[in-house]
């Protein structure tokens, strides 16, 4: 009885395989992609772009990410890519120091490393495809905030916190931009919402009340930008005060479409996706070298390259016309 | 023995679909001695959990913490170094007590109390991963081991995965343990009646209390393990592995009602999983998919059942045999 089971297993198995095999010979180019985790909307969208450079490219695009965002999966399924031999691996990294070991390993067995999204180490990886500079994202918000207002009168900030270096980093290029370029506009306030809804629809609440001539409300936190324009509606100052700010297109999409939010600010993560592919194939190819001051890629044309950083460059805007096409 | 033709038409099966040269000509792919070795290592964690659920589970009880005292452990491990200035073997020593204390504690609630080890350990399986993230408020990551330490989990000691030799080493013992000494009977008689190991004389709550500090001792060297493996602790560590260790327990024939069970099925329950999970993500179907790792979640599930299936049928189909040719009454 086990003896049959037995070779009914190995012929099963023997058949399986050889039908498998057949279809599974070509000797395209294989570049791995692994977000933080497979299932977020984010990194689809970003999945989309790198399918698209992989098609144009005509190499074989790997995806895959743990389900949740889990570093520990995200070690394991780099290891199982050096051992499949691919060529490139690109990873926007969960956890900076742990995804590295495991990077570095990939490197000393031959395959190219770069990152997107996410850094990891400097010497695990050989370039990172930058999303967003902080000089990028300031002056983003901020021409886009004169656009808003024809370049005059007051305006008033929400950020996540005083603190946070991210927000303090992107403050600082937002004023700068202002003091050089916008006289005529006013920052009157300067309110943090601890990074919650709620709090930033009270505190837009509030500076809709104390200052009457506030022509637009600007917050840099991503909760941010729905709380003041939550505030703003019930506010009745639809149109009167104008919303804007860095967050994502579907938590805005209501505020979009109601008129109430003018721009949603972010990149194009359909475009950092094609970027990553791009630059991960140079790599590869070698024809993207340490010390490269730009880089070509395919129809979105040409990058900045600072260090061993490729900039994304300028943030893109989301407003009624586009903001349906994203879903994240 | 069923599980072991069951590893082969496994094995076999990956070998053959899993293995393909790449473009540079090089053999890549599940065919590869590296790919074995990354197959052992992988299994470290997941089998000590194993290992120590065994004879939990004889004794017809249950761990459900364990996986959660892993991530406690790392924890603890990564802040006695980190913060608390300790050099690594004292830490590591020091991490191996608490996760025998945390295993001390689940044995006096099911010991002392009485209490259903199944509902205790569902305690402290949500007590332990809560301390673990209230300790590094769930946003700290200990890394920057250094590299005498990480040779433990990520290089290679007479030719095999440095930890693997530790996984050997408790895996003899535990198998000597469960096999070879009068504590393994005990455990076993215990697992089929603990009122009459109770009348026979058996100090039960003592022979109890054993079998869960162990399971928080190789827990705590599961920990170790893992974190050397990957260079960092962080909160989430083990999360669901004792849920495939559970699977693997199972799959390897140890009843879940207690009584039976041994260390080599527990072994080759381990391998089983470990090798699926792994193949899976080398043939070409599945990579093209990007499924890999729902795919061995289902399949795991899958050969789990079928296992279960297959045990139970003889004595099922026996039974029905019985029944159509018992006399009519």
């Amino acid at each position: 009885m086990k003896k049959i089971l037995l070779h009914l297993c190995t012929a099963g198995a023997v058949l399986l395989a050889s039908l498998v095999t057949a279809s599974a010979a070509d000797s395209k180019l294989v570049v791995a992609m692994l977000p933080k985790s497979k299932g977020n909307a984010y990194f689809i969208s970003c999945k989309a772009g790198a399918d698209k450079a992989a098609k144009e490219l005509g190499i074989q695009l790997l995806f895959d990410g743990p389900t949740d965002s889990n570093a520990a999966k995200q070690n394991e399924i780099v290891e199982n890519w050096i051992t499949l031999g691919v060529d490139v691996i690109a990873v926007a990294a969960e956890n900076k120091e742990g995804i590295s070991t495991a990077l570095r390993k990939a490197r000393k067995s031959g395959i190219k490393v770069i990152t997107f999204d996410a850094d990891a180490m400097t010497d695990a990886r050989s370039f990172f495809v930058n999303q967003a500079t902080p000089e990028g994202i300031g002056h983003g918000l901020m021409d886009e905030a004169a656009r808003l207002t024809n370049s005059e009168g007051e305006f008033a900030m929400i950020v996540a916190s005083l603190t946070a270096a991210n927000q303090r980093e992107w403050q600082k290029h937002i004023e700068a931009r202002l003091k050089e370029k916008y006289p005529k506009m006013k920052l009157v306030a300067v309110r943090p919402c601890d990074d919650l809804k709620d709090k930033a629809q009270s505190e837009a609440t509030a500076l809709l009340s104390a200052n009457p001539k506030l022509k637009l409300i600007m917050a840099i936190c991503s909760p941010g930008v729905p709380g003041a324009a939550e505030a703003v509606k019930q506010a009745g100052m639809t149109g009167k005060v104008k919303v804007m700010g860095l967050g994502l297109p579907n938590e805005n999409k209501r505020y979009v479409h109601a008129g109430v939010t003018d721009s949603v600010i972010l990149w194009n993560t359909g475009d950092l996706g094609y970027l990553a592919i791009y630059a991960g194939v140079a790599v590869a190819k070698d024809e993207l070298k340490k010390g490269a001051k730009t880089f070509k890629a395919g129809s979105l044309g040409t990058f900045n390259i600072v260090g061993d950083n490729i900039l994304l460059g300028k943030p893109f805007i989301f407003n009624k016309g586009n903001i349906d096409q994203f879903d994240f | 023995m069923l599980l072991l033709y069951v590893l082969l038409a496994e094995w076999l099966f990956f070998y053959v679909a899993g293995t393909t040269t790449n473009r540079r000509g090089v053999i890549v792919g599940f065919g590869t001695l590296d790919r074995q070795f990354d197959i052992l290592r992988h299994s470290c964690e997941i089998g000590l959990l194993a290992l120590a659920l065994t004879p939990v589970i004889i004794t017809a009880g249950i761990d459900l913490s364990i996986g959660s005292l892993l991530g406690l452990c790392a924890i603890l491990f990564g802040k006695l170094w980190h913060d608390g200035g300790l050099p690594i073997p004292a830490a590591a020593g020091l991490t191996l007590v608490l996760g025998a204390v945390a295993g001390g504690l689940n044995a006096t609630l099911i010991t002392a109390l009485r209490l259903p080890p199944l509902i205790v350990t569902l305690g402290t399986y949500s007590l332990f991963r809560g301390l673990a993230e209230a300790i590094t408020h769930g946003s700290i990551t200990y890394t920057d081991f250094p590299e005498s330490f990480l040779f433990v989990g990520q290089e290679r000691l007479l030719g095999l995965p440095t930890q693997a030799w530790i996984f050997f080493a408790v895996a003899l013992a535990v198998g000597l343990l469960v096999h070879r000494t009068t504590f393994g009977r005990a455990f076993r008689t215990i697992g089929l009646a603990p009122e009459g190991a109770r009348y026979a004389g058996l100090p039960v709550g003592r022979r109890l209390a054993l079998v869960y500090v162990l399971a928080g001792l190789i827990a705590a060297i599961a920990a170790i393990i893992y974190t050397a493996r990957l260079g960092q602790a962080k909160a989430d560590a083990g999360t669901g592995y004792e849920l495939f260790a559970i699977t693997a327990v199972v799959l390897g024939g140890t009843s879940i009602f207690g009584g039976t069970g041994s260390i080599p099925g527990t072994l080759l329950g381990v391998a089983a999983i470990a090798v699926l999970k792994n193949g899976l993500a080398c043939l070409p179907v599945v990579m093209a998919m990007n499924a890999a790792e729902e795919m061995s979640g289902l399949l795991t599930g899958a050969l789990l059942l079928l296992a279960l299936t297959a045990s139970v049928l003889p004595k099922i189909l026996s039974n029905f045999r019985a029944s159509r040719h018992a006399p009519a009454t």
